[in-house]
């Protein structure tokens, strides 16, 4: 309790650095934060141009927000490790300085992944509604907004887990590196979901997290029917467990790192 | 009031021979190896006893590797203590090692924002001192430049000046004050009695013994890790000299022995 209100008496100090963050990322740049919409979009571009003929419904304006939403989420992701790898190394000058609760760190890391992921979810909502020409999509956001939520605190406690596992061994970013590489193409970003049961890997469906969540903010977007309470459960589920473990990391190794950094 | 109390402290580093290990290396080690990298105790600092209250100017001195660094960030809370406890009221402020903590793509100002809400002010407290933190950096129009031009007496300036207007009970300071020029090591000395007046706590590192009884009433010497001499500054000042003519050690005595 004392530590989070430590982290909001600080929060003109962490917020000030994700605002200098994303600052900094755009300086002298004419798309400013477009910058981080371009790298998706011109993925969507790409795969609508070259592989929208194997999916079922061949229209690109059908296949073009399935990728760019199934980026977006898997980018978020992803970002949201490798770049929690880095979260204690990048502010190493601020814990050596000040014993603050390193949470405010993580907060930093994970504040500014988010701020470029609700970007891109906006563009795909915008993008699903123009193609679509209806506003029938925003009828299902009061369900995804939780998802989304839930989407949240996952890759936080995701940025968290990373951050102390890579003190300890620094390999393990790079370790990373190969495997979301190995998993962008195990995981349906790019094709539909079903393809792994006919090629008899359904399980790589049924244990991804990745696709859950596909399934809780993809699908009822795209389709407009909300997912099934069963798969929130099953979010829920996974999240306190992404929490548990990330509440125990910063419980047990808080003290600890400094002497490792 | 503030009041620093370390009763019995001690503080060991545990540093692996080699280097940083490696997932692969933890895993091989684990199941078929044993040796090769060991991790070795260095007792940085060794049953400290040091109690300081409101109006405390205590200078720090001792060789290199004595645990002088170490001791200031232990007051600070950056390391906590292996053994005995550490008891510290007061609002603390650092200053260690003036270049780092800057973010150094941002300017003057934006660091001015940084540095202060990182010592606990909000927008609103700042406001007013920002102007008086300006002034006393005397650094003008470099504050709307890039950190990352200055030099490190600049800095420094900028440092201290964000350091002291946030009106700490407690400072620290870290061998830092001997970068900036001549007029600015006079002016923060004079900013550094003033904070004194509101019986604060002040600790000092340094290696200028010559200026430390100008700042300080009392010193420690550090030595080995452990407080070989507490008392007033001239007297440890003196004794230190003394022996230091006689005997000058070697930093590494402590991790041989």
């Amino acid at each position: 309790m004392n530590t989070l209100r430590t982290i909001w008496d600080f929060r003109y100090f962490w917020g000030s650095l994700v605002r200098m963050d994303l600052r900094m990322k755009y300086r002298r740049s004419f798309l400013g934060i477009g910058w981080s919409l371009m790298h998706p979009i011109a993925m969507t571009i790409v795969f609508c141009l070259i592989f929208s003929s194997w999916m079922e419904h061949a229209q690109w304006w059908q296949a073009a927000p399935y990728f760019l939403c199934g980026l977006s989420i898997w980018t978020y992701l992803v970002q949201s490790t490798t770049q929690g790898c880095h979260t204690f190394f990048a502010n190493e000058y601020y814990i050596r300085q000040c014993p603050l609760p390193l949470a405010i760190y993580s907060l930093r890391t994970i504040l500014g992944t988010s701020i470029h992921f609700c970007i891109s979810m906006s563009v795909v909502i915008a993008l699903v509604c123009i193609l679509q020409e209806s506003t029938e999509p925003l009828t299902v956001l009061p369900a995804v907004f939780p998802a989304i939520l839930l989407l949240m605190i996952l890759a936080w406690s995701m940025s968290v887990s990373a951050a102390f596992v890579n003190v300890y061994f620094q390999d393990m970013q790079h370790l990373l590196d190969v495997v979301f590489q190995l998993f962008f193409f195990l995981t349906p970003i790019l094709y539909e979901k079903k393809l792994l049961y006919e090629k008899g890997v359904g399980f790589l469906a049924d244990f991804s997290p990745v696709v859950l969540f596909f399934d809780l903010i993809r699908t009822p977007l795209l389709t407009g029917e909300v997912a099934d309470f069963d798969l929130y459960a099953q979010a829920c589920g996974l999240v306190a467990i992404g929490v548990t473990v990330a509440l125990l990391l910063f419980s047990k190794l808080e003290k600890k790192i400094i002497f490792q950094l | 009031m503030a009041s620093i109390d370390l009763d019995d402290v001690s503080l060991d580093f545990h540093v692996r021979e080699n280097k940083r290990m490696t997932l692969k290396e933890y895993i091989l080690h684990g199941m078929f190896r044993s040796g090769g990298n060991r991790v070795k105790v260095v007792p940085a600092l060794h049953d400290i006893q040091l109690h300081l209250r409101d109006g405390d100017r205590v200078g720090i001195i001792g060789h290199n590797g004595a645990g002088k660094s170490t001791m200031l960030k232990l007051i600070a809370g950056v390391f906590p203590p292996s053994k005995g406890r550490r008891t510290v009221q007061g609002r603390i402020c650092s200053l260690f090692d003036m270049s780092l903590g800057f973010e150094w793509d941002a300017c003057g100002w934006d660091n001015i924002h940084y540095r202060s809400y990182l010592q606990g002010e909000t927008p609103k407290t700042l406001a007013p001192k920002l102007k008086e933190i300006a002034e006393f950096s005397e650094l003008g129009e470099f504050l709307n430049m890039p950190v990352r031009f200055y030099s490190a007496g600049m800095l420094v300036r900028l440092a201290f000046s964000i350091a002291t207007a946030a009106e700490p009970e407690i400072l620290l300071v870290d061998e830092v004050l001997a970068v900036g020029d001549l007029a600015f090591q006079i002016k923060a000395r004079e900013r550094m009695r003033k904070m004194m007046e509101n019986a604060r706590i002040l600790v000092v590192v340094s290696h200028e013994l010559s200026s430390l009884n100008k700042i300080c009433n009392q010193a420690v010497w550090m030595d080995h890790g452990t407080i070989h001499m507490v008392g007033p500054t001239d007297e440890v000042v003196k004794a230190y000299t003394k022996y230091m003519e006689k005997t000058p050690p070697k930093p590494g005595a402590a991790l041989a022995a």
